[in-house]
C-alpha cells in the first residue's frame, strides 16, 4: 500500500494528460517565434530600426537604401534561413533519436555531419583544381553543394550498409557510421594537409558555422528540400513512439518499422543535409531541444515534433542575434554560441540522468 | 484456428526448431510448456512472424506470410517477457499506443478499463520505467488487450499470444491474468501462451503443448500431458505427482475462481 | 594560314582576360569617399601615411599599425567579413587587399552602393609602389600618392642597394618560420610576403620547391640547409614566441647550419610582412641581420 500511494504521488505530481499541456506549449511557441523573430529584425549591427523604417514606408517616405538592403538583404532572409535550418535540426534530431532509441542521438548519427564536412573540404581545397567553368556556374554554391553531395552520399552508403534483405538494422548502422566518419576524418586529414593558409582558415569557419552567408537565393534552394524533408515527420510520430516498445513489439502493433526507417532517415538526409550545407556546421540544437521538450511535455512524438521545430527555430534565431551582435562590427560564428549555450544545458541533461535508466 | 505446419528455426547454422507441426483452436487456451532451451520462446516468436522461419502458418485461415503488419494487428496482440521502454512515457501512453492498430477510432475508454482489468487503476500518469517488473508487464498486457479488446470481431477470432506472462507477478496478479486469458477464450478469441509455472497450466489451460530439445513430446490435455512420465522425461528429473506435501515443505495451491 | 590567325585570336582574348581584373578597376577617385574602410595591414598603413586617416571609419583584424589604426572598430577577418558589420560604420568606399570575402558579402555591400577597390599589387618592391598609387588615385589624391611613392621607391631602391652591397654577391639560405604546431615545423615556400622580402633583403628562400606555407618532413628541414631561421616576433608568448631552445632542440633544426650559429632572426610580424611604408626599413633591418653590419 505504501509503494501505491507513492507511485500514486508521483503521477500527481506530474499532473494531468501530458496532452494537454503540450498543445498549450505549441500556442506559447508560436507567439515566442513570432516575438522573437520581429525582434530579430530590429536587432543587428546596423542600429536600422524596422519598426522606423515601416513607419516611414507606410507613410509614403523613402526609405534609405542602407536601411532597405539591412532589412530586406541581410536581416531578413537571415531570419527565414535561421526559422528553416533551427527547425530542421531539431526536427531531425528528434527523429534520429526516436530511431536509435536514445535521447543522445544527433542528426549527424546516419553520417551526414562526417559526409557535409568532407564534401566542404574537398570543394576548398581541390576547388581550385576543378575546370573554371564549372567552378563559375556554381559560383557561391560550390561548397554547400559539394557538402549537401557529400551529406546525402554518406547517408545513402550507410543506410545500404546496413540494410538487408529489406530489414534495416540501426545498430549496424551507428557502427558503421562511426567506421565511416573515421574514414572521412582520415581523408580531410590528407586534405588539409594539401591546403593552403587561407583554405584552412575556410574550412575553419565553415565547420563552425554561420547564418552570415544567407541570401534570398539561398533560400529558395534550400526551402523547398527541408520543408519537403520535415513534411514526413507528422505521419512518422505515431511509429516512432511504438519504436519505443522495441522493434518487434511496434511491428505487432501494425507499424510497418523498415518504411518509418527509411523515411526518417531519408527525411533527415535532406533537410539537415540542406541545412549543414548551408550553413556548415551548427550542433547542439539537435539533442538539446528535443530533449528540453521531452523534460517539459513528454516524449510523444506527435507533440515532440512540431514543438522542436518551432523551439529550434526560436533558439536558432537567438543564437544568431547574439552572433550579429557581440562583437559588432564583427561577427561570431553561429556554432560558437550554439555551442557555448548549449553544451552547459547538454551536461546538465547528462548529469541529471545519473542513475536512472543506466546512463 | 491457428495452424503451424513443419516450422523449422535456426540460429545461424544450429538448428533450434525441428519441424513443428501444432494448431491451437480458437475459443480454447493452449499453453506451451518444456524445459529452458526447448525452443517455447523460439515457436512463440515464430508464429508471430518475429524470427525467419521455413514451414507455414495460418491464423483463421489465412496464410500470415501475405498479411501485412497492419492486418496482423487488427487480429492478433502480442506480450512479450519484458518490455523495456526507451522513453520516458506515462502509463497511459504507454496503453494508448494499444490503440495504434485498426479499430482504434473514437475507442478513447479502453485503456482505462485496460488498467482496471489488470489492477492498475490509478497509476495512469505514473512513469513507466519506474515500475516494478511485475508493474510493467501488467501495463503491457493493458496495452495488448486494448489492441484486441474484442475476442471475436466481425465473425473473425481474435488472437492472445502472450510470453510467459505470469512470470514475474505476485499469485494474486497471477491469477488475475490467468483469469483474463480464461475470459478471452471464453469470449471465443485464441490465446497462446508459453508458461513455466505448471500449476497455473493445469489450473487454466484446455491444450498443452510440451516441447523438449526443439520438438514436441506430447500434446493433449492437461490431464494427459501433466503426468509423470511426459514429465520426468521432457524435464529430465523425477516427477512424481501423486507424491503428497510432507509436513515441513507444505505445497502450494491457490483457490482457483474460474468456472474451468 | 588559318590555323595561325585562330591561334592569334585565342591568344588575344586571352590576354584581354588578364587585363580585366585590372581594367575593371576603377581607379578613378570616388564622388564620396569621406567614410572609408581599410581592409588589409598595409591599406592602412599606407592610408596613413597619405595622412587621409581621417576619412577612416573602420579597420579588419591586420591593421596594428601605426597604434592609432588600434581605435578604430575593427570588422573582423577580411574573408569573413559581415555585411551588416561592415554597413554599420556607414562606409562609402571599401579598400580591400585581394582575397576578402565572402562573395555573398561584396555582392550586398555592392547592393548598398557602397565602393569597392581591390587594390592589386604583389609582394616587391613595385608592388609596394603600384598599392600606393592606386590608393592615392582611390581616394583623390594622386599628388600626394606620387610623392608618397617617389619617397618608398627611393628608399627602397636604397635599402636593397644597400642590402646587395652588403652581401657581397653571397645569398644567404633562409627559412621563415611560421609556426611551430606541436613540434612540427611549418615553414614558408615561394608566392608568400616571407618569400618576398627575404629576396629583398638579398637573402635566397631556402624552400622554393613549394609555395605558400607547409608542415615540413625533418628531411625537408635537413635538406632546405638554412643559414638562418627568420620568424615573428609576438610578444606575448605562443607558437610564434617559442623559446630559442625548443627551437634548436628541434632534431631536424639542429641539423641545419642555422643551427651551429645559433641564428635565428625575430621581427614583429605586421613590421616585417605587411609590404607599406615601412617595408624599406624593414628590409635595411633584415638585410642587416643576414649580412652583418
Amino acid at each position: 500500500m505504501v509503494a501505491l500511494s507513492d507511485t500514486l504521488a508521483r503521477g500527481a505530481i506530474r499532473g494531468t494528460d501530458r496532452a494537454v499541456l503540450a498543445r498549450r506549449v505549441s500556442v506559447f511557441l508560436i507567439i515566442l517565434l513570432v516575438i522573437v523573430s520581429l525582434y530579430s529584425l530590429t536587432t543587428g549591427a546596423a542600429g536600422t530600426s524596422a519598426a522606423q523604417a515601416l513607419a516611414t514606408w507606410i507613410t509614403g517616405g523613402e526609405v534609405s537604401l542602407r536601411d532597405r538592403v539591412v532589412l530586406l538583404d541581410i536581416r531578413l532572409p537571415r531570419l527565414m534561413m535561421g526559422v528553416l535550418v533551427g527547425a530542421s535540426l531539431a526536427v531531425s534530431g528528434a527523429l534520429m533519436q526516436g530511431l536509435f532509441r536514445n535521447p543522445l542521438a544527433d542528426p549527424g548519427i546516419v553520417g551526414i555531419s562526417s559526409g557535409a564536412g568532407l564534401g566542404a573540404i574537398t570543394a576548398i581545397v581541390l576547388g581550385p583544381l576543378l575546370p573554371v567553368a564549372f567552378v563559375s556556374l556554381l559560383g557561391h554554391y560550390l561548397v554547400p553543394f559539394a557538402a549537401f553531395l557529400g551529406g546525402w552520399g554518406t547517408t545513402l552508403l550507410l543506410y545500404r550498409v546496413a540494410t538487408r534483405k529489406g530489414r534495416t538494422s540501426v545498430a549496424t548502422m551507428l557502427l558503421a557510421g562511426i567506421a565511416l566518419a573515421a574514414f572521412a576524418a582520415a581523408i580531410s586529414g590528407i586534405l588539409v594537409y594539401r591546403a593552403d593558409d587561407n583554405q584552412l582558415r575556410d574550412l575553419t569557419f565553415w565547420s563552425m558555422g554561420s547564418l552570415a552567408g544567407a541570401s534570398w537565393s539561398k533560400v529558395f534552394t534550400a526551402t523547398p528540400i527541408i520543408i519537403l524533408g520535415m513534411a514526413a515527420a507528422p505521419f512518422l510520430a505515431k511509429g516512432l513512439n511504438a519504436l519505443a516498445l522495441g522493434e518487434a513489439t511496434a511491428g505487432h502493433l501494425g507499424i510497418n518499422i523498415q518504411l518509418v526507417k527509411r523515411i526518417a532517415i531519408l527525411s533527415v538526409a535532406a533537410s539537415t543535409g540542406a541545412a549543414v550545407a548551408m550553413t556548415g556546421g551548427i550542433g547542439f540544437i539537435g539533442i538539446v531541444v528535443p530533449h528540453l521538450l521531452r523534460l517539459a511535455t513528454g516524449p510523444d512524438n506527435r507533440y515532440l515534433l512540431p514543438n522542436a521545430a518551432l523551439l529550434g527555430a526560436i533558439l536558432l534565431i537567438v543564437a544568431d542575434m547574439i552572433s550579429r551582435v557581440i562583437i559588432a562590427p564583427a561577427e561570431l560564428p553561429i556554432g560558437i554560441v550554439t555551442a557555448v549555450l548549449g553544451s552547459p544545458v547538454f551536461l546538465w541533461i547528462l548529469l541529471r540522468r545519473r542513475g536512472v535508466l543506466d546512463l | 484456428m491457428l495452424y503451424a505446419k513443419d516450422i523449422t528455426v535456426s540460429l545461424g547454422s544450429k538448428p533450434v526448431l525441428h519441424g513443428i507441426t501444432c494448431t491451437a483452436a480458437a475459443g480454447e487456451v493452449t499453453a506451451i510448456v518444456g524445459p529452458n532451451g526447448s525452443g517455447k520462446t523460439t515457436l512463440l516468436r515464430a508464429l508471430t512472424g518475429d524470427i525467419a522461419h521455413g514451414g507455414q502458418i495460418a491464423l483463421n485461415d489465412r496464410d500470415v506470410t501475405g498479411m501485412q503488419a497492419w492486418q496482423l494487428a487488427s487480429l492478433r496482440g502480442v506480450l512479450p517477457q519484458a518490455t523495456p521502454l526507451a522513453f520516458p512515457f506515462t502509463v497511459i501512453e504507454v496503453v494508448r499506443m494499444g490503440l495504434m492498430a485498426g479499430v482504434s477510432a473514437g475507442r478513447n475508454h479502453l485503456p482505462e478499463q485496460a488498467l482496471a482489468q489488470v489492477d492498475l487503476t490509478g497509476y495512469e500518469n505514473c512513469f513507466y520505467q519506474e515500475l516494478s517488473g511485475g508493474e510493467q508487464q501488467r501495463v503491457q498486457l493493458a496495452r495488448v488487450l486494448c489492441q484486441v479488446w474484442e475476442p471475436t470481431l466481425d465473425g473473425q477470432s481474435r488472437w492472445l499470444f502472450l510470453d510467459e506472462p505470469v512470470s514475474s507477478l505476485d499469485i494474486a496478479h497471477q491469477l488475475q491474468v490467468m483469469q483474463i486469458a480464461r475470459a478471452f477464450a471464453e469470449g471465443g478469441g485464441g490465446v497462446i501462451m508459453v508458461m513455466h509455472d505448471l500449476n497455473l497450466t493445469a489450473m487454466f489451460s484446455d491444450k498443452v503443448i510440451l516441447m523438449k530439445n526443439g520438438r514436441i513430446v506430447k500434446t493433449g490435455t492437461p490431464v494427459e500431458v501433466i503426468a509423470n512420465e511426459p514429465l520426468s522425461d521432457a524435464y529430465g528429473c523425477k516427477i512424481d505427482l501423486s507424491r503428497p506435501a510432507p509436513a515441513t515443505a507444505p505445497l502450494f495451491h491457490p483457490a482457483t475462481v474460474s468456472t474451468h | 594560314m588559318m590555323p595561325k590567325f585562330r591561334h592569334a585570336g585565342w591568344f588575344v582574348a586571352a590576354l584581354a582576360l588578364t587585363c580585366l581584373p585590372v581594367a575593371g578597376q576603377d581607379l578613378h577617385p570616388f564622388a564620396d569617399s569621406s567614410r572609408l574602410v581599410s581592409i588589409g595591414g598595409s591599406l592602412t598603413e599606407i592610408i596613413f601615411a597619405l595622412d587621409e586617416d581621417n576619412r577612416l571609419v573602420a579597420r579588419d583584424q591586420t591593421a596594428l599599425y601605426p597604434s592609432a589604426a588600434l581605435n578604430l572598430p575593427d570588422v573582423g577577418y577580411m574573408r569573413r567579413l559581415s555585411p551588416e558589420g561592415v554597413l554599420s560604420v556607414n562606409p562609402d568606399l571599401i579598400l580591400t587587399e585581394p582575397g576578402s570575402g565572402p562573395a555573398e558579402t561584396l555582392d550586398i555591400l555592392a547592393e548598398a552602393h557602397v565602393g569597392l577597390v581591390q587594390v592589386p599589387g604583389d609582394y616587391s618592391a613595385e608592388g609596394i609602389v603600384n598599392r600606393v598609387t592606386s590608393v592615392a588615385a582611390a581616394l583623390g589624391v594622386e599628388d600626394e600618392g606620387a610623392a608618397l611613392a617617389e619617397e618608398i621607391r627611393a628608399e627602397l631602391d636604397a635599402a636593397e642597394a644597400e642590402a646587395e652591397a652588403l652581401s657581397g654577391g653571397n645569398r644567404p639560405r633562409v627559412m621563415f618560420i611560421l609556426s611551430m604546431p606541436g613540434g612540427r615545423i611549418n615553414a614558408s615556400g615561394i608566392d608568400t610576403r616571407a618569400d618576398g622580402i627575404i629576396r629583398m633583403a638579398g637573402g635566397e628562400n631556402a624552400l622554393p620547391e613549394f609555395s605558400q606555407y607547409r608542415i615540413l618532413s625533418d628531411e625537408a628541414i635537413i635538406t632546405a640547409a638554412p643559414d638562418f631561421i627568420l620568424m615573428m616576433d609576438r610578444s606575448g608568448g605562443g607558437d610564434h614566441a617559442t623559446a630559442d631552445e625548443e627551437l634548436w632542440s628541434h632534431p631536424a633544426i639542429a641539423l641545419t647550419p642555422a643551427a651551429e650559429n645559433r641564428a635565428v632572426i625575430r621581427m614583429d610580424g605586421a613590421f616585417l610582412l605587411s609590404f607599406g611604408p615601412r617595408t624599406a626599413d624593414a628590409v635595411a633591418t633584415l638585410a642587416a641581420h643576414l649580412h652583418g653590419g
